[in-house]
């Protein structure tokens, strides 16, 4: 079973949804529920198998699709993907959970399944061209919940996600299809396989430079950085809750999860290069959006944009190009789609029964239902980066990270922790507090049994790796040294080598004291 | 003595929890009586281990469990309870049993009691993870966790704007100064290896100076948020929005202390950097002085006690910064007792007149209030600093410490205050419970003397308001194990001082009950710009107002309508639009049909691509066609 448990994640979802076709409509939601929750018993599996002893890439399968073109089915875990793949699939789990009545929902269901299988598929890839496969069919299924399921103005929003990344993805794969040729130059074989090509070393800096920009603009759409990021308030304006969880949770983290698969080990000398113009991006999406959160009538838009600020503190801490930082990232990548996939739940309870988003609308909820205040507190709480929750720890290490790198900058991309709270706390303060002053509002019932079940794993969880981050954080922790040692490693330049830090020489070193 | 310690820190976090399970519901006395319990088992497993430090002189040390650990960064929940942070803790268990108590009472008729306690309870568990943590991030964990709670309890009462804006001022007012902390936390870290204060301690004197320079400006940048100095401090009379008991806690005896704190934490740092020490205790001296005069005037008691509770913290951080790390704990702890039984005893006026806090509609309030007033007026007395009452002996000696050091001005800055504290004390006093007549009877207010059991909850703090300066001797004894001696340098005129500073509090006091003891004087000086700047603040929440609050606010706006939707938004969808025209009459891709889009969409990607990337990809032919052009039959 173990042997082939990547295939059996990647796969299952997706035969469990065309087999959905044939389930009843008055039991697709017990049955969508048990196939995600049999993929999230998997995905345990595989935490549980997990070697948390060895750092590189574990559960691997390997079969050869067009060996000609040297592109295999080529699958593998280590310590950074994996809980990226728990997450995912618990995200999964938990938006089918909380689900509300939906027109058409064995449709919504079924793609909500297919959609978790490509998701899965980009993390487990270790071939480019199954990685960019799965990537590029994951628009599929949330281009249709989007243009099916969504808003008044879906049709555009959903044109528009899938032109962005679109547009950004194909420019990847000019750039896979160069590597994939370099290695052929190489080698006399072409190959696709990540392993293959973390062999090389790309020792034209200019070549260098222009790959790390091809992966770049796809991947930087999909988090999305800035300027990039409009997409994004569009797509979670018009899309239904259960697409707005998975995008925010697992699509985003895509982009950023290519960083650092792709970027930061195939060209370490063209991220150091990059390391400040994208520092300046971030910093940017950090303070920038964070300020048009503020500005923000409806409340998923204030999520929506608090996304892209906090997406920008994960890449920041990606490119310190240090364990701490990269650490720190990954953790907050898993603690951005936990929080910020209950926010959107918590959004969507409040429009389950308002059908409305404007703040203004609300106001003294807190007494009205003080249940789901107190859970969209700690929420609010965990998206601040209160220490004790989840959201602390990333945010913590990442700029603890970056400040080795740059004093100034981290100043700047500190005042997250400021801005964030000025955003979050008043538009808890609009829909929260005050008295209750329009009557819609005066009997709103509370939380109700479906939604406590949806949302309290989510706030066990933002306590637990609050409080004990050493489960995920360690194995993460363990594959980020060897990552980084392998960019000092592989790096050309003198300079590289000198910012990017060889963290398993120094544990080495100071055994041997 | 291991149980003890893990007694004291988590019998508050389970009264907490214990409360929080009735949280939404209607008041259940027992909540209050439960969570009062095990504040109380917490004061115990305190004095156990205060008592247990003091007969073996050794410092309690444990480990808990991990917490983060990345690259070289290990951070554990350790605890250490030392001298200090076994007076700390002492001092926070002891202030919050009685304020406990005493809230079963105050907040008696208050729909949320079980809440309050929830989050009282939760704040002590926050203030003593602060005190007993063994490092940098522990002390963070509890730095951030009472500004949590403080938040939580200004905004107790969320149905009144006035509360939740202050809440949300508070916390983001302490967040700025947070990101200060954060930043000495990372510099520390990337010099050390370590933020353990072990570590950092033993490592203090080699780091280059200019860093501990820096160090020692940013985690005080951290101390000035909490402890509400200037510029950062309009947050703490905006906080008298929370319920008196949250004041007396909170905003007098312990958070706000948590500033002066760390810098008697990190002594070993802020004593090898002498200068940064310097302008600690400047601005102390300033803050002193400042918020004393903004107490002169002021027309709400509780902001008039907030007031002076920031002055006093700037007493604290003269005697810190000048290197008195044990005068400075001594201050802390003696104003502790005092400014929370002023707190408590404003608090039972204020039930009184029916939540009315203008000492101006009150006056002859002693007949009806006889217990309330003279645990006032204790408490007035020992923040005055009057002989024998505790505030004597505490600011006497941070009066000396500025002598000694020959910083006169700084001196001088202090003894003015002295007097001006003395004076609005008793200002308050003669206005709420003195005078000829009994104002409050023209707004139809029929006060009443609060329950007995709340004055008798009080009565511990005017016991050790009254004797905690006597322990003076073995109170330096005991925490100068670990905080540096301080030498005193004014032997020869020590009486001289103690004698000028003690006229200077009776002539502050004497002045108060002359000019008040009719009432309220004549309104004539309210007209000038003296007063006029004084009652509003020297107009600095309306210059924040102006400068920060609402640019930020109209500038946020604008990016968000200007900027994002027009001017990035625009561009990119500019470049798509001009692609999709070029491929067809607009008319037919407006038709809402997903699938007709879908394939407009893939045109219009194609397009787009090739326009890009056309370069990119003749590049990329021209190079594989050089490359293999064996393979196109060249050669």
């Amino acid at each position: 079973m173990m042997d082939h448990i990547l295939s059996f994640l990647v796969f299952f979802p997706l035969v469990a949804g065309i087999l959905g076709f044939i389930v009843n409509k008055d039991s697709i939601r017990a049955y969508g529920l048990s196939v995600a929750a049999i993929e999230l018993f998997a995905s345990l599996a595989l935490w549980f198998n997990f070697d948390m002893s060895h750092s590189g890439i574990q559960f691997v399968e390997q079969a050869s699709i067009v060996s000609a073109f040297g592109i295999n089915y080529f699958l593998g875990v280590d310590g950074i993907s994996l809980f990226i793949i728990i997450m995912t699939t618990f995200m999964t789990f938990i938006a089918l959970l909380g689900l509300s009545e939906t027109p058409r929902i064995k449709n919504l269901i079924i793609t909500v399944l297919v959609l978790e299988m490509t998701m899965v598929g980009v993390f487990v890839a270790l071939d480019a061209i199954l990685f960019y496969l799965f990537w590029e069919l994951s628009l599929v299924p949330m281009l249709y919940i989007i243009g099916a399921w969504g808003g008044p103005k879906r049709i555009y929003a959903s044109i528009k996600f899938f032109l962005y990344t679109f547009t950004g993805s194909l420019i990847m794969l000019v750039g896979m299809i160069y590597i994939a040729h370099m290695y052929y130059t190489l080698t006399g074989q072409w190959s696709f396989s990540l392993m293959d090509w973390y062999t090389m070393t790309f020792y034209d800096l200019n070549v260098q430079f222009w790959l790390f920009m091809a992966f770049f603009v796809g991947f930087a759409i999909k988090v999305p950085m800035f300027p990039f990021h409009t997409w994004l308030p569009y797509a979670h304006g018009q899309a239904p809750t259960i697409g707005s969880v998975i995008l925010a949770a697992v699509l985003l983290k895509m982009g950023t999860y290519g960083f650092v698969r792709f970027s930061l080990p195939l060209f370490p000398d063209a991220s150091v290069m990059m390391m400040m113009p994208i520092a300046v991006i971030s910093v940017i999406m950090i303070i920038y959006t964070a300020m048009v959160a503020y500005a923000q009538e409806d409340i998923k838009q204030v999520v929506a944009y608090s996304s892209v600020s906090h997406m920008g503190v994960i890449v920041l801490g990606t490119f310190a190009l240090n364990v701490e930082g990269i650490s720190g990232s990954i953790f907050l990548m898993l603690s951005h789609g936990i929080v910020s996939g209950a926010l959107f739940m918590l959004v969507g309870v409040i429009y389950d029964r308002r059908h409305t988003k404007l703040m203004s609308e609300f106001g003294g909820l807190a007494s009205v239902m003080p249940a789901y205040a107190t859970i969209f507190g700690v929420m609010l709480m965990a998206s601040v980066g209160l220490p004790l929750t989840i959201g602390f720890v990333g945010e913590f290490l990442s700029l603890l990270g970056f400040y080795k790198v740059s004093a100034p900058m981290t100043v700047f991309a500190g005042t997250a922790i400021i801005v964030g709270a000025i955003y979050m706390l008043s538009a808890y303060k609009k829909a929260f507090f005050g008295p209750v002053t329009n009557p819609e509002n005066a009997h709103l019932s509370d939380l109700n049994g479906t939604e406590k079940w949806a949302l309290i794993p989510l706030v066990l969880v933002v306590a637990w790796l609050g409080v004990y981050p050493k489960p995920v954080l360690g194995p993460i922790d363990h594959s980020v040294k060897a990552l980084v040692q392998f960019m000092h490693d592989n790096a050309v330049t003198e300079k590289a080598k000198a910012i990017i830090p060889a963290p398993l020489a120094d544990a080495n070193k100071g055994e041997d004291n | 003595m291991e149980k003890y310690l893990y007694i004291a820190l988590f019998a508050p976090l389970v009264g907490s929890l214990f409360a929080a399970i009735f949280g939404a519901q209607p008041k259940i006395k027992f909540v209050g009586l439960a969570a009062s319990g095990f504040l109380f088992v917490s004061f115990v497993s305190a004095l156990v281990l205060l008592f247990e430090v003091m007969a073996t002189g050794q410092a309690i040390h444990v480990e808990m469990m991990p917490w983060i650990a990345a690259g070289d960064l290990y951070i554990p929940f350790g605890f250490v309870v030392d001298q200090v942070s076994a007076i700390m803790m002492v001092v926070v268990t002891t202030v919050s049993t009685i304020v406990h108590i005493y809230a079963i009472g105050y907040m008696d008729h208050d729909k949320g009691f079980n809440r309050f306690f929830s989050w009282l309870s939760a704040f002590v568990f926050s203030m003593m993870i602060l005190v007993m943590s063994d490092n940098f991030a522990g002390l963070f964990i509890g730095w951030e966790g009472v500004g949590l709670c403080s938040w939580g309890l200004i905004g107790f009462w969320y149905h009144k704007e006035s509360a939740t804006w202050a809440a949300n001022e508070a916390f983001i007012m302490n967040r700025i100064a947070d990101l200060g902390m954060l930043l000495g936390i990372f510099l520390i870290y990337w010099n050390v290896g370590s933020i353990q204060y072990d570590a950092v301690f033993a490592a203090a004197p080699t780091i280059a100076n200019d860093t501990l320079v820096w160090i020692g400006i940013l985690l005080f940048i951290g101390a000035m948020g909490k402890s509400a100095q200037f510029p950062l401090h309009p947050w703490l009379a905006d906080a008298m929005e929370g319920p008196t008991p949250v004041s007396a806690l909170i905003h007098a005896a312990t958070m706000v202390t948590a500033g002066v704190y760390l810098v008697i934490r990190a002594n070993p740092i802020y004593v090898e950097i002498p200068d940064v020490g310097y302008l600690i205790a400047s601005l102390g001296a300033f803050v002193a002085l400042f918020a004393a005069s903004m107490a002169l005037v002021n027309r709400d008691m509780k902001r008039i006690i907030a007031y002076s509770t920031l002055s006093q913290l700037g007493y604290m951080f003269v005697a810190a910064g000048l290197g008195a790390y044990w005068v400075a704990l001594f201050h802390l702890m003696t104003h502790a007792f005092f400014k929370a039984l002023l707190f408590l005893g404003a608090g039972n006026v204020m039930h009184a007149m029916h939540d009315e806090l203008d000492p101006y509609k009150m006056g002859r309030l002693y007949p009806i209030m006889k217990g309330t007033a003279i645990l006032m007026i204790i408490a007035s007395v020992a923040l005055a600093g009057i002989y024998p009452l505790a505030g004597f002996f505490s600011k006497d000696k941070i009066l000396e410490v500025a002598f000694s050091g020959e910083h006169y001005i700084l001196w001088g800055t202090l003894w003015i205050t002295a007097g001006l504290t003395a004076f609005y004390s008793f200002r308050l006093i003669m206005l709420a419970f003195f005078g000829d007549t009994a104002r409050y009877k023209e707004h139809g207010i029929h006060p009443h003397e609060a329950p007995k059991f709340m004055l008798v909850a009080m009565s511990p703090l005017a016991l050790l308001a009254i004797v905690a300066g006597f322990f003076e001797h073995g109170f330096v004894h005991f925490v100068n194990a670990v905080l540096p001696e301080f030498e005193f340098h004014t032997h020869h005129v020590e009486m001289i001082l103690i004698a000028v500073t003690s006229l200077m509090a009776l002539g502050g006091i004497a002045v108060a009950i002359l000019l008040y003891r009719r009432g309220r004087i004549s309104t004539k000086w309210e007209s000038t710009w003296v007063y006029k700047m004084l009652i509003n603040q020297y107009y600095i929440p309306k210059i924040y107002d102006l400068i920060f609050v609402k640019p930020y606010g109209a500038f946020s706006h604008m990016m968000w309508k200007n900027i994002d939707m027009k001017v990035v938004d625009a561009t990119v969808d500019f470049i798509a639009k001009t692609v999709y025209s070029t491929g067809e009459k607009t008319h037919t891709m407006q038709s809402g049909n997903l699938s007709v889009n879908l394939r407009w969409m893939v045109v219009g990607v194609m397009v787009l691509l090739l326009a890009a990337f056309v370069p990119t990809l003749w590049e990329f032919a021209s190079n594989f066609y050089t490359q293999n052009l064996h393979y196109f039959g060249a050669n």
